[in-house]
């Protein structure tokens, strides 16, 4: 391949690149505006017959308008998910940060391997014994399902932020005499991003999916929630009666999910080219 | 070696002592038991209370749980709130419906990862790899439940191929019914094994010993099977262990879906019913059945790539 083409096919990459991610944004974006902008939207929702075609998208199985419904279900179906994935990072980040700073081994080990121990505890069983004690509290699945994510979430800053600590430049700034609280916010901070951005794609997927799957099951939100995924379940004899009753929020969801994968996929070559072009 | 497999082995036993006292734990704070979700509407206060009594609950929790645990350790899971029969027998009744779902779905999901992941890595970034993992990365962001309501819409209402449920169905006659199940569980499970064997597969064809290999002379197929797949399938294999927990959570909404008298069936049961006895056996046997995949999974992954250090 000579010069020209190499400069070519490489702006041409570029473009894919390009469009791959903005078609990645639109999906996450989609789900996301609905679920923060539909309940202020002034849409009449009336009710009909169950599973008729009345309305933009029909009704379901209780005869509700399923647009009506879109709107204000994803408020509970991505921001349980979105909170839990937050608090899991602020815990998490924070353990993680702590153990691979601290020049006590005893620390490190003292926080690092009680989660250890965490680990091969089933997620989705913690997650459905909290929200059946808990009567379906939006405020225990969502720390519920953070609990299940910190261990992971420790360990991957840690391992990312032990690293960068251990790398020339933290040396360097040591001998500088820069503070410790500088090195570890200013520098090792900013390098654990990379991973973690890359990581955090899919672990929102993985919460949606959990949160989702809890409330699927009935063990969550009230079955007659107009959260996305109580839709889905409640309607599911349906599909073929009204499709849309089951479609609609099971679309929305996936819209959701992919786009966060995508991004993710994304993520994770930038920064791995990231590192080997440091190398 | 032999070192390596005891201290990881003495880690399973810690992390069974604590695991033992979490299952506990979490499932006392289950507030409301037994007695008063089942009586109130036909007893009196008085009446609850010696039920209680009668059922142990009225004990201290640390005094519940020495005597739980001794008797764990003796084998007795304890006797159900609800149905009076002994837990093990729930365990027994209900471990096979779902050890077939597993075990079925994973002979057909290993075999088929490992052979996409090697197909993808061998071809890095080309067409069939970039296909491919296009195909894995949407499949895998579709949630098991909304495939299962489609499958069973497409296949079992509208035409009529396979059954929906397995109500009044037997397994032993009709095979048919574990089809769609199967195919629920497949799919992420598929998709994210087969991404982690192609990543190990990339990262071995691009490591050092491989391009010494190659120098050498060594055939393709020898090179593939004796250097890279040892090395590539150690992620994979500590995917395994980590796809237990998505599969166990397929599983539980798939036995929810076509109404299988599962494990997971029994635990919701369990859990609903507030019988407590019952949920504290099943998610023993369960976190004791992760466990274990996860210790085999550490000891197969050190015997494929043995490292010089220890754990961590």
């Amino acid at each position: 391949m000579n010069v020209r083409e190499g400069v070519a096919s490489s702006r041409r990459l570029r473009m894919r690149r390009g469009a791959a991610v903005g078609v990645s944004v639109g999906l996450v974006a989609v789900p996301l505006v609905v679920a923060v902008l539909g309940p202020f939207l002034p849409y009449d929702a009336r009710p009909g017959l169950p599973y008729s075609s009345e309305g933009v998208l029909g009704t379901d199985g209780l005869g509700r308008d399923v647009l009506g419904l879109l709107l204000v279900g994803g408020r509970s179906a991505l921001g349980m998910a979105i909170g839990a994935v937050v608090l899991a990072y602020v815990v998490g980040g924070l353990i993680g940060l702590t153990a691979a700073s601290t020049r006590h081994r005893w620390l490190d080990e003292g926080m690092m391997r009680p989660l250890d121990v965490l680990l091969p505890l089933p997620s989705l069983l913690v997650i459905s014994v909290v929200a059946v004690g808990w009567r379906a509290s939006a405020l225990a699945i969502t720390v519920a399902v953070a609990m299940v994510n910190v261990p992971t979430v420790a360990r991957l800053v840690r391992a990312a932020a032990l690293d960068a600590a251990s790398g020339p430049v933290v040396e360097a700034l040591r001998m500088q005499r820069e503070s410790w609280l500088t090195i570890q916010l200013g520098y090792v901070g900013r390098s654990v991003l990379g991973p973690v951005a890359a990581d955090l794609g899919t672990r929102i997927t993985l919460a949606v999916f959990l949160v989702a799957s809890v409330n699927f099951l009935g063990l969550g939100l009230s079955p007659t929630a107009p959260d996305w995924a109580v839709s889905v379940s409640r309607n599911r004899e349906g599909l073929l009666l009204q499709p849309w009753s089951v479609l609609a929020p099971a679309l929305l969801l996936v819209s959701f999910t992919l786009g966060f994968n995508l991004l993710a996929d994304r993520l994770v070559h930038r920064s791995r080219r990231l590192v080997e072009s440091a190398r | 070696m032999r070192s390596y497999a005891a201290q990881r082995a003495g880690l399973a036993i810690v992390q069974l002592a604590v695991l033992s006292v979490l299952v506990f734990v979490l499932t006392s704070l289950l507030p409301g038991d037994a007695a008063d979700l089942r009586f109130t509407e036909t007893l009196t206060p008085s009446q609850v209370a010696a039920l209680r009594a009668e059922l142990g609950l009225d004990q201290p929790p640390v005094e519940r749980f020495v005597h739980w645990l001794g008797n764990v350790v003796t084998g007795d899971l304890g006797t159900s709130l609800i149905s009076g029969g002994p837990v093990a027998d729930i365990v027994r009744n209900s471990i096979g419906a779902t050890l077939v779902l597993t075990l079925a779905t994973l002979a057909i999901v290993v075999p088929l990862a490992v052979a996409l992941g090697i197909v993808m890595g061998t071809r890095e970034n080309g067409r069939v790899d970039r296909t491919i993992t296009s195909i894995t990365l949407a499949l895998s962001a579709i949630p098991d439940f909304v495939i299962a309501v489609v499958l069973v819409a497409v296949f079992s209402l509208k035409l009529g191929w396979l059954p929906a449920t397995w109500i009044g169905g037997n397994l032993l006659s009709s095979p048919a019914l574990l089809i769609l199940p199967i195919a629920v569980l497949f799919g992420r499970t598929v998709c994210l094994l087969s991404r982690q064997v192609r990543a190990g597969t990339v990262a071995a064809l691009n490591a050092e010993y491989v391009t010494q290999a190659r120098r050498l002379g060594v055939p393709r197929r020898q090179l593939l099977l004796r250097h890279v797949l040892p090395n590539a399938a150690v992620p994979g294999v500590q995917e395994l262990a980590r796809t237990g927990d998505t599969l166990l959570g397929g599983v539980l909404v798939v036995e929810a879906i076509f109404a299988i008298p599962g494990f997971a069936t029994a635990l919701v049961d369990g859990v609903e019913t507030r019988d407590i006895p019952t949920v504290q056996g099943l998610t023993l046997v369960l976190a004791i059945a992760a466990l274990l995949i996860n210790l085999a999974a550490d000891l197969v992954c050190n015997r494929l790539v043995p490292r010089t250090e220890a754990l961590r």
